[in-house]
């Protein structure tokens, strides 16, 4: 049982930092997920926390210590690296050991604790093969028995999953997800760049940008509520449509906005960010809008069908929006009659719609029935 | 879509291709004569008399007598083979200890101005040990190893360590970092990693360097000629020159010795070969 602490990290090569002061405070047995863009520092923050990369400053706490000076090996944390890390010259048996024959356990503890974690993942017909022998997936849970086998108060995974293919990378991902349900007191922190994972792994997902946190919060809170336009953006496949507008009027806590695309909107919006003349950009997901049954209190949009995508299910439709520059993405119901060229209508519901203002940042607001 | 080709092109393209293997395969067959055919007439000429070396010295032998490799063997070459192997056994076990430990440090510290110490160690391969003689002769006087094993151990391993440090260090190099950081999370200390993880998975370099030294001390000279003195402490390069001043006129035993002297580099290197190419190959490809 532990509780991690991030307090003001930062981290610097020479004279380029690339974390800025990150805060964070991480439960114990919660499973947190880093997720951004290449080069976003997540993994930078993995290793830091690991205790591969140093701290430049700030503190790193775990279970009330501060582990900023202490050694990998003592900060009670296991890895499992991207790569797998398995040492190609010993067997399967002999990696899961070794870390604790360093650490002068003796053989009959070692030896309970590689069949133990090996029956966990499933490894017993494989402890005498070296990894050359294992596919992928294997190679994988070997990465991960070693972890096990230390007891770790702390799990780390980095990207653990990017080296498998899309059918074995499910099925890694659900073994994962169990792991963390055998061990609930285990705090584990796994970085990823693929949303789907971190969406369906997380207790809470951390959003990385540049070296800054944009938010944390759980999956659905991120879905549902993001703070801004990139999380907005990140989170949710096919990403979120956005629209830039302008606020053309303003009155009482009533403010006016003109799409470019020509859509007028009354948004309520209580605290004065929407003043006039003010950009902003409002966001529906693709998966938000119907085609079909609409309300009249929800906008309607409408544009020609340039491309569609179908997906068995759903299909994703290309539609040109006149005034907006890029596509705007609508899943429509897979039994739908749709091709190209077809003009469409389509609504998104008003409490689904995100505004934001010029910064990026979003406005707590409501979008009102059109008039 | 279909491609066709002309039949008389398509005959002209074939014509080429068979010509230039054909060429190619005479070539790899006269250069791979060129050199085994000295190696082959020094041991045939090693079972002849001194009158048919003379008489007809490129004919096979009349008879296949071993008389001549076991005089050649008894007059000396058991001595020179056991120095022979003592010292290039021991200079090559250090050489390669030393300069994998070295490569080590050169790609896995954080040491500050590592280029320079780079620069310094590979700058080792320009210096010449026939400069060095005197002030080496100097020091081993000094120090009391003149006229020891270890005189030749020492030599060799020091004029060795930057052509091995090199090598290993271009092999390590390709090598992932993720086992060491692995290594550092399951609590390894450097030399645990370095023992445990990073040498053995130097093995085809290692066997390469080894081989690699071996063929230099075993072939070496100069230093074996002027730090030592006595058939007892004679490496077979000098062994072979006294032998050539003592049978001057008798060269069956002299080729019976040379013969002799060569079998066992021959023997280590083809054993060997499959690492060493291999060894060669990954750290020049990473």
């Amino acid at each position: 049982m532990v509780d991690l602490s991030l307090r003001n990290i930062r981290k610097a090569y020479a004279d380029l930092e690339v974390l800025h002061g990150i805060d964070l405070d991480i439960k114990s047995g919660e499973f947190i997920v880093f997720v951004g863009p290449s080069g976003c520092g997540k993994s930078t923050l993995l290793r830091s926390i690991a205790g591969l990369e140093s701290i430049t400053s700030g503190d790193l706490v775990i279970d009330g210590e501060r582990m900023n000076a202490v050694a990998p090996s003592k900060r009670g944390i296991s890895m499992v690296f991207q790569s797998y890390a398995l040492y190609p010259h010993m067997t399967v048996y002999e990696n899961m050991a070794f870390g604790l024959r360093i650490a002068g356990m003796p053989k009959a503890e070692i030896d309970t604790r590689v069949r133990r974690a090996a029956g966990i993942l499933q490894l017993d017909k494989y402890l005498q093969r070296q990894p050359k022998a294992l596919s992928g997936g294997q190679r994988q849970r070997v990465a991960i028995g070693r972890a096990i086998v230390r007891n770790p108060r702390v799990f780390l995974f980095d990207e653990p999953l990017s080296n498998l293919d899309a059918a074995l990378r499910v099925a890694t991902r659900i073994e994962i997800a169990k792991l963390k349900q055998s061990m609930p007191d285990v705090t584990m922190i796994y970085v990823t760049h693929d949303q789907v994972e971190a969406m369906t792994l997380a207790d809470r997902i951390v959003v990385f940008k540049d070296g800054y946190v944009e938010q944390m919060g759980t999956p659905t809170e991120l879905y549902r509520k993001p703070a801004n336009l990139f999380v907005a953006q990140f989170i949710g496949s096919p990403a979120m449509n956005i629209l830039k507008g302008k606020i053309i009027d303003r009155s009482g806590e009533v403010a006016r906005c003109q799409l470019d695309c020509g859509l007028l909107l009354d948004i309520e919006e209580g605290q004065g960010r929407l003043s006039k003349g003010e950009t902003i950009s409002i966001g529906i997901r693709p998966e938000n809008t119907r085609t079909t049954g609409e309300d009249a209190s929800d906008p309607a949009f409408s544009g020609t069908i340039d491309l569609v995508e179908h997906l068995g299910d759903v299909q994703i439709l290309y539609v040109d929006l006149s005034g907006h520059g890029e596509k705007f993405l609508v899943k429509a119901d897979g039994e739908s009659a749709l091709a190209r060229g077809q003009n469409i209508r389509f609504t998104p519901r008003r409490q689904d719609i995100h505004i934001f203002d010029a910064a990026g940042a979003v406005v707590a607001c409501r979008v009102l029935p059109p008039t | 879509m279909s491609v066709s080709h002309h039949p008389r092109e398509t005959e002209r393209t074939d014509f080429v291709a068979v010509l230039a293997k054909t060429c190619l395969v005479t070539f790899l067959i006269s250069l791979g004569f060129v050199v085994l055919y000295p190696l082959f007439w020094m041991a045939t000429n090693g079972f002849k008399t001194n009158a048919e070396i003379f008489g007809n010295p490129f004919a096979l032998p009349s008879g296949f007598s071993i008389a001549n490799y076991i005089s050649a063997w008894n007059q000396g070459i058991r001595n020179y083979i056991a120095t022979s192997v003592i010292v290039t056994l021991g200079s090559a076990v250090c050489t390669v200890l030393v300069s994998a430990w070295t490569a080590y440090g050169l790609t896995r510290s954080k040491l500050p101005g590592k280029p320079f110490f780079v620069g310094i160690v590979l700058g080792g391969l320009m210096l010449s040990p026939t400069v060095a003689v005197i002030p080496l002769v100097r020091m081993m006087q000094d120090l009391g190893l003149y006229n020891t094993y270890w005189a030749l151990i020492i030599l060799y391993t020091a004029f060795r360590i930057p052509f091995t440090t090199f090598l290993i260090r271009a092999y390590m190099l390709g090598l992932p970092r993720d086992l060491d950081e692995a290594a550092i999370m399951d609590g390894a200390s450097e030399g645990q990693i370095f023992w445990r993880v990073t040498l053995p998975l130097c093995k085809p370099i290692l066997v390469s360097c080894v081989i690699l030294h071996v063929l230099f001390a075993w072939n070496e000279y100069l230093f074996a000629m002027i730090f030592t003195s006595g058939a007892d402490l004679q490496t077979l390069p000098v062994g072979l020159t006294s032998i050539m001043a003592k049978h001057g006129t008798n060269y069956a035993i002299v080729f019976a010795a040379m013969t002799l002297s060569a079998l066992p580099i021959v023997i280590t290197f083809f054993a060997a070969q499959r690492f060493f190419i291999r060894g060669l190959a990954e750290g020049i490809g990473k």
